[in-house]
């Protein structure tokens, strides 16, 4: 299990369940260093006084806040002082329904883990999970992890305590100035977009996603690794608006329903300038589809040559 | 005044091409700090040294190495790093659609809102559309050279685009290996903790909830500009008793 990040307790009326929060996301990234081109060397920061122009420790280092003008400098001790009472404590302000609360509010996942394996932080983390598992919602209350106090979120998931740590309402902004406009869509334009987007709806199954750029950062790596020549691929030209809504709603829908790709032009057959559009996983598929051999190893342009050719 | 936009491409459904500008929706509003030298509050900077020759680099002379084993880099150049943002350029297809309720929120990482390009009646239909069939768009989406799986779905009269965790970055409950326990909550116990939810129970409101920390940190700030002297004063930790029946009984009597 991952190294907790904080302890503390999670309170609920009067009764204190001692817990660990633990990272619920992992970081897949491939990660880069800063290197000296010359010798391949590691490149370190180091700080610099820009008055004495020396080196500096971070025991010297205190914070400075631009307060109108005024630089105030406070130190990390007066900073601690100012955190809330009950710091090490999640406290449960109010239940909400889960599905009430707009995505856009929440920001990173963590576990809450009993802390200790004593009888009574187990079984009062075993009732916080037997109570709030069966009623689909989600406790919220705020507390200081750092240097920061956060709004969150706690629920079950896969019968453990989730925490989400959440946006403050001022974090996020206003979306009245977006442009949106246009002429209210026909009650006909509606109903068929609705009945494309249902043919075309599944459940959420994020299995069925994989990290593409992460695989491709990957084969790029091993490519160079291997002294291999590396190519950007040309990108995909962009779209032009469309012209006649419902008749692409009716040549989509169509294309859904036989199962042809969705993007294929009603007109199409293999029209080299309508292939050129395509990026290169669907031109992928559409080689799969005529049998072309050896496509996998295609660029893109080898791909666009081979479907015209059939 | 209208925000500016942060990028601009299409979003697909089928044939329907929508014309798209991104916007951020979400700002931290944490409070930053320089880091100044203690002594003579002059400003911190970072400098490059290399590691080997102990000497000052400049900015021109670092390369991005990933290490492939202890001291092997494998050093990748500018383009190379592009290569893997793949072709898709700036379109987002949507390929897919799913009730946006099935999306656990662990999933959700960056919000941003879709705002119209030409084309502004295609815009209109797509959110009308995404807003009665109560459904998420899924598609992938490449900013700044990387490429994220996203959910478009409509918030109040905007598009919204979401990035979202891949499955294999979620850690599942399995993983944590939780002691059960020997003594299960008793029954009593928990139609208590059920009263106490029940009573706690209130409609999301996030206007009720302010970054009072910030708030410390900003008045910590004013008054320390001011000469004051800040008292260091200690935290005190909650008591937990191990009586479970007593500590619900309690918290429902004071209400």
């Amino acid at each position: 299990m991952a190294r907790p990040l904080w302890s503390g307790s999670l309170s609920f009326g009067l009764v204190n369940v001692p817990v660990q929060l633990v990272t619920a996301a992992r970081d897949l990234d491939f990660h880069f260093h800063e290197l000296h081109e010359k010798d391949n060397a590691r490149i370190e920061q180091r700080r610099f006084c820009t008055k004495e122009d020396e080196e500096v420790t971070w025991e010297e280092v205190a914070h400075s806040y631009d307060l109108d003008g005024k630089q105030v400098v406070v130190t990390d001790d007066e900073l601690g002082s100012v955190q809330p009472r009950k710091t090490r404590t999640i406290e449960v302000e109010a239940f909400v329904e889960l599905a009430d609360v707009e995505p856009i509010f929440f920001n990173h996942p963590y576990f809450l883990v009993p802390a200790g394996e004593s009888e009574g932080t187990l079984r009062a983390y075993r009732l916080l999970v037997d109570a709030m598992g069966k009623s689909g919602r989600a406790a919220l209350g705020r507390f200081v992890m750092r240097t920061k106090e956060y709004l969150a979120a706690v629920r079950v998931r896969d019968g453990a305590l989730t925490l989400t740590t959440m946006l403050f309402e001022d974090e996020v902004r206003p979306s009245s100035a977006i442009p949106t406009g246009g002429k209210k869509p026909s009650k006909k334009e509606v109903d068929q977009a609705v009945t494309l987007i249902e043919e075309l709806s599944t459940d959420w199954e994020p299995d069925r996603y994989e990290d593409c750029y992460r695989e491709r950062l990957r084969r790029v790596i091993e490519d160079k690794r291997k002294r291999r020549k590396i190519e950007p691929p040309e990108p995909e030209k962009q779209p032009s608006a469309t012209p006649d809504l419902m008749a692409a709603l009716e040549a989509t829908l169509a294309n859904a329903r036989a199962g042809r790709p969705i993007r294929e032009e009603p007109s199409s057959n293999g029209d080299r300038s309508e292939l050129e559009r395509l990026n290169k996983d669907d031109l992928g598929e559409r080689a799969k589809k005529a049998g072309i051999k050896g496509r996998t190893k295609m660029s893109k342009k080898e791909l666009i040559e081979a479907l015209s050719d059939g | 005044m209208a925000p500016r936009s942060i990028w601009n491409g299409t979003i697909t459904f089928g044939l329907v091409n929508v014309p798209i500008k991104l916007y951020s929706a979400t700002e931290s509003k944490t409070v930053h700090f320089h880091e100044v030298h203690l002594r003579d509050g002059a400003q911190i900077e970072y400098r490059r040294f290399c590691s080997k020759e102990d000497k000052e680099v400049e900015y021109k002379d670092v390369v991005k190495g990933y290490e492939v084993s202890e001291g092997t880099y494998v050093v990748l150049e500018k383009d190379e790093v592009k290569a893997a943002a793949g072709d898709r350029g700036k379109v987002v297809h949507l390929t897919e659609f799913v009730p946006a309720a099935q999306i656990d929120p662990v999933f959700y990482e960056k919000t941003y809102y879709v705002g119209s390009g030409e084309a502004k009646d295609a815009y209109r239909l797509l959110h009308e559309a995404l807003r009665r069939s109560g459904r998420a768009g899924i598609g992938r989406f490449t900013f700044h050279d990387r490429e994220y799986l996203v959910a478009v779905r409509a918030l109040d009269d905007v598009l919204a685009l979401h990035t979202l965790r891949f499955h294999d970055e979620v850690v599942s409950g399995d993983e944590l290996e939780i002691e059960p326990g020997s003594r299960r909550p008793s029954r009593q116990e928990l139609q208590m903790a059920d009263r106490l939810i029940d009573a706690l129970q209130e409609d999301f409101d996030p206007s009720k909830y302010e970054d009072s920390y910030r708030e410390a940190v900003l008045d910590l700030i004013k008054r320390k500009g001011k000469g004051e002297e800040i008292d260091l004063a200690e935290q005190e930790e909650p008591a937990h008793g191990d009586d479970l029946m007593a500590a619900l009984e309690a918290s429902l009597g004071s209400r």
